[in-house]
């Protein structure tokens, strides 16, 4: 979508261009949230599986789920983060999408 | 194919989750999926705060991740097929269910088999109720299957990582 605007003329929408910066928006998050049912190891192992983190980051993002309720597991354009949290829910994983806070 | 992971199960365990992950595609395929609070479970609101961009997601993703967890399980019941059955009437009953067998898995199938885990074990601790790491209704009898379901995938995810 945001591609498409760039070929439109200039005269053509400004709306357009509007909705190509809502789209091209870098400030959103996917977001995974502690719950009493996954494992550690399992959250660890879709972290690695999924995101490619070093086992060692992927370990700091789950400590983060279990002791603070949330992590922020990626940050980019809405419809990225919506793949993602798609891809959390696949795995099992409770995932959610925002802005990110103060943005 | 050097990927491949093997899985050791007794014929009774096999047999047994054979029969759980029955009863989570007919949950899948259910018409009252819907409004299953265990099915719920698995297709989370991407957006609890915001109830119009919530349904447009499920909408667009609820679906095709039931569908490929239905896959995916169709996977593990093909994998656990060669458990056949057992026959308590059978002479040799007790011997034929502690008899050991092994499961040959390919990475798809790895995939398929910790996320199927993990789902029935979801939708058992949904039944069971379980909203707290300290809950532990150990007198109901499916809390022990929920325990060996999640020692099951901890070997799982133990032996795939030592590949």
């Amino acid at each position: 979508m945001g591609v498409m605007a760039t070929f439109a003329s200039p005269e053509v929408d400004e709306h357009l261009d509007l909705s190509a910066a809502g789209a091209l928006d870098p400030h959103w998050q996917t977001v995974v949230w502690n719950d009493p049912v996954n494992l550690m190891s399992y959250v660890v192992r879709v972290f690695r599986e999924y995101f490619g983190f070093s086992r060692e980051e992927a370990t700091r993002l789950m400590m983060a789920v279990h002791h603070d309720g949330h992590a922020v597991v990626a940050e980019g354009m809405r419809e990225q983060m919506e793949l993602h949290a798609q891809a959390m829910h696949d795995y099992g994983l409770w995932a959610t999408v925002r802005r990110a806070p103060g943005a | 194919m050097s990927d491949a992971v093997v899985i050791s199960f007794t014929r009774v365990e096999a047999v047994h989750l054979r029969g759980l992950v029955g009863q989570f595609v007919d949950l899948l395929s259910d018409a009252d999926a819907a409004s299953d609070p265990a099915v719920s479970r698995l297709t989370p609101s991407a957006y609890p705060d915001d109830a119009a961009s919530a349904d447009q997601f499920r909408a667009a993703t609820r679906a095709d991740l039931l569908r490929r967890r239905s896959e995916e399980a169709a996977t593990v019941l093909a994998d656990l097929a060669s458990a056949g059955e057992l026959d308590p009437a059978d002479d040799h009953a007790f011997d034929e269910a502690l008899t050991q067998m092994e499961i040959s898995l390919e990475p798809r199938q790895v995939a398929a088999w910790l996320r199927t885990l993990n789902a029935v074990r979801l939708v058992l601790a949904e039944r069971l109720g379980i909203d707290d790491e300290d809950d532990h209704p150990a007198d109901d009898p499916r809390f022990g299957v929920y325990e060996w379901l999640g020692y099951r995938l901890e070997l799982l995810i133990g032996a795939t990582e030592d590949v």
